[in-house]
């Protein structure tokens, strides 16, 4: 299911990272208490942050790629 | 976006959104595919955490949020207890202090970084309820004696307050309690706050948008 082109891989990868912590968020608004607080905070905002630098760090590494074949 | 409904509908969009993108990748190649995915795989995550955050921590502040706790409940109880001389259930019952927002109003610190502090004193309650050891609730304990601060800052410059025949009758008073020398919680003074160990003794309120 996964692109064989590696930036188009990352941004897959970013973008199940990120359906992850949408859905966790989903979930900890649906609950309630200090517990579905610190499900959002630890598990739904971390995957969010993870999801987002693996997206920028794809655009960097495919702009130090295409430098790199440009040279 | 305060309504949690409103917020799960935006979740569900962004979901779909970011799902073009894995499953259909090459639409990146385009120079708009790369704009557009900038927004969806950047800007909407990004935002949808701030939103839900903002959410969560309004919710951290709502008086069902604090009750939630099975040992908090006679605190909660306390809130109803049918005589003037409890100072938590008079300022409850009278909206004194928001009835949606109750716990919060008092026991947070209305210094500077004062929401974040209740926040990690929460942290640490959780840990202690899930973790350690829960004291019983007519044990639990302030970490650090009330600050008259919490007080005045509704309080101070109240009629009410400065020309209140007690805190008039002495005039070394106001000055010893706007300087925190003199316990608004004094012996004497407004001392029963919530007392949860003889709750099963009072005679509770049952007026409309009560707490738990």
């Amino acid at each position: 299911m996964l692109s064989e082109n590696i930036l188009e891989k990352r941004l897959q990868i970013a973008g199940i990272v990120l359906i992850l912590g949408l859905l966790a968020e989903g979930l900890c608004l649906l609950g309630r208490g200090p517990v579905a607080f610190l499900l959002f905070v630890g598990l739904a905002g971390l995957l969010l942050v993870v999801g987002i630098l693996i997206f920028l760090l794809a655009l960097v590494r495919a702009g130090h790629v295409k430098s790199q074949t440009t040279e | 976006m305060e309504h949690p409904a409103v917020l799960l509908g935006f979740l569900g969009f962004s979901i779909l959104l970011i799902a073009v993108f894995v499953f259909r990748p090459g639409v990146t190649r385009s120079q708009g595919g790369k704009i557009v995915a900038f927004f969806v795989l950047f800007a909407l995550p990004l935002f949808c955490l701030g939103v839900g955050f903002s959410a969560e921590l309004d919710r951290s502040k709502s008086t069902q949020f604090c009750l939630s706790c099975h040992i908090m409940e006679p605190y909660g109880k306390s809130l109803r207890v049918d005589d003037p001389m409890h100072l938590a259930a008079a300022h409850f019952q009278n909206h004194r202090v928001p009835a949606d927002e109750a716990c919060y109003t008092c026991h947070t610190n209305y210094a500077m970084f004062g929401s974040v502090k209740a926040k990690l004193g929460g942290l640490r309650h959780i840990y202690v309820y899930y973790l350690g050891h829960p004291p019983k609730a007519e044990d639990i304990k302030l970490y650090e004696p009330f600050n008259n601060r919490e007080c005045l800052h509704c309080h101070a410059g109240a009629r009410s307050f400065e020309e209140g025949a007690v805190h008039a009758a002495d005039p070394s008073l106001l000055p010893a309690i706007k300087a925190n020398k003199v316990s608004c919680l004094s012996s004497g003074c407004h001392q029963t706050v919530h007392d949860v160990a003889t709750l099963g003794e009072q005679k509770l309120w049952q007026g409309a948008g009560n707490a738990q």
